[in-house]
């Protein structure tokens, strides 16, 4: 418990940088999809 | 030089995130760790506000120029900042919660807010309650226009003429930008990173839009 509290920035950093890298990749898939269709 | 832009948004955000939850924060109040909440709350306030008036500009282009591109194009950009207000409410409700007590007080600026999605929500329930596509642009644009002109009141000007526990604005009421020069760097930097991440999402929605229009003309 008392190395949560100590590591919680780095935790909540750990968790911030997972979900922006999801969200970032999610976008690029569905950018490069639009632009095969676009192609089309 | 479109795939260079996106990886330089990646890599930008990726180093601010760094730098808002893990570098040093100087002392704001009594806040200490709690005011990090600025570095994510107020950009995506921001966005949301952004977004909004691009939905009334792109209303209005429609109604000059009647063409309904600029519809999708207002739609899109309302439901973006609808999706920005609701993380700014909670981003704000979270913080609230551990600053006042309670996730939320009906504080002049949570207040605001709530109106500004009730406003934007009751847009979307117009658009789906209209099937003609021309009546839908028409009343829709009509509607963000007016809807927009209310966004500078409840943004800038209601949270400032009421009293309010919510801290100052970043640009306070003499004008002048209160802020440590550390914090003001990491915080424009998010600024700038989430209003990036805004056009890429908007440019998103409208090609898909524009697909959606393209198919159905088909």
């Amino acid at each position: 418990m008392e190395a949560l509290t100590q590591y919680s920035n780095y935790i909540v950093l750990a968790i911030t940088q997972i979900i922006w890298l999801g969200l970032f990749i999610y976008m690029l898939s569905v950018d490069k999809k639009i632009k095969n269709i676009e192609k089309k | 030089m479109d795939k260079l832009l996106k990886y330089g948004l990646f890599v930008w955000l990726a180093v601010v995130i760094c730098f808002a939850i893990v570098a040093p924060i100087p002392a704001v109040g009594t806040m200490g760790e709690r005011a990090r909440i600025l570095y994510f709350h107020v950009p995506t306030a921001w966005v949301s506000t952004v977004a909004f008036i691009m939905a009334l500009f792109y209303g209005a282009q429609y109604i000059r120029k009647r063409d309904i591109l600029y519809d999708y194009k207002a739609a899109s950009a309302a439901a973006l900042g609808l999706l920005f207000a609701i993380l700014a409410t909670v981003t704000g409700a979270i913080w609230a919660k551990f600053e006042w007590g309670a996730f939320w007080n009906w504080d002049p600026r949570q207040t605001s807010i709530f109106v500004l999605i009730l406003v934007y929500g009751a847009y979307f329930a117009l658009r789906s309650a209209v099937e003609s596509e021309e009546q839908r642009a028409k009343l829709s644009s009509v509607y963000s226009i007016l809807a927009g002109i209310t966004v500078p009141f409840f943004v800038f000007i209601f949270p400032r003429i009421v009293d309010s526990l919510h801290p100052d604005p970043i640009v306070n009421s003499s004008g002048k930008v209160k802020m440590d020069t550390y914090m003001l760097i990491v915080f424009l930097s998010s600024l700038a990173g989430f209003t990036g991440l805004f056009v890429w999402m908007l440019n998103l929605r409208v090609r898909i839009a524009k697909l959606n229009m393209k198919e159905n003309q088909a």
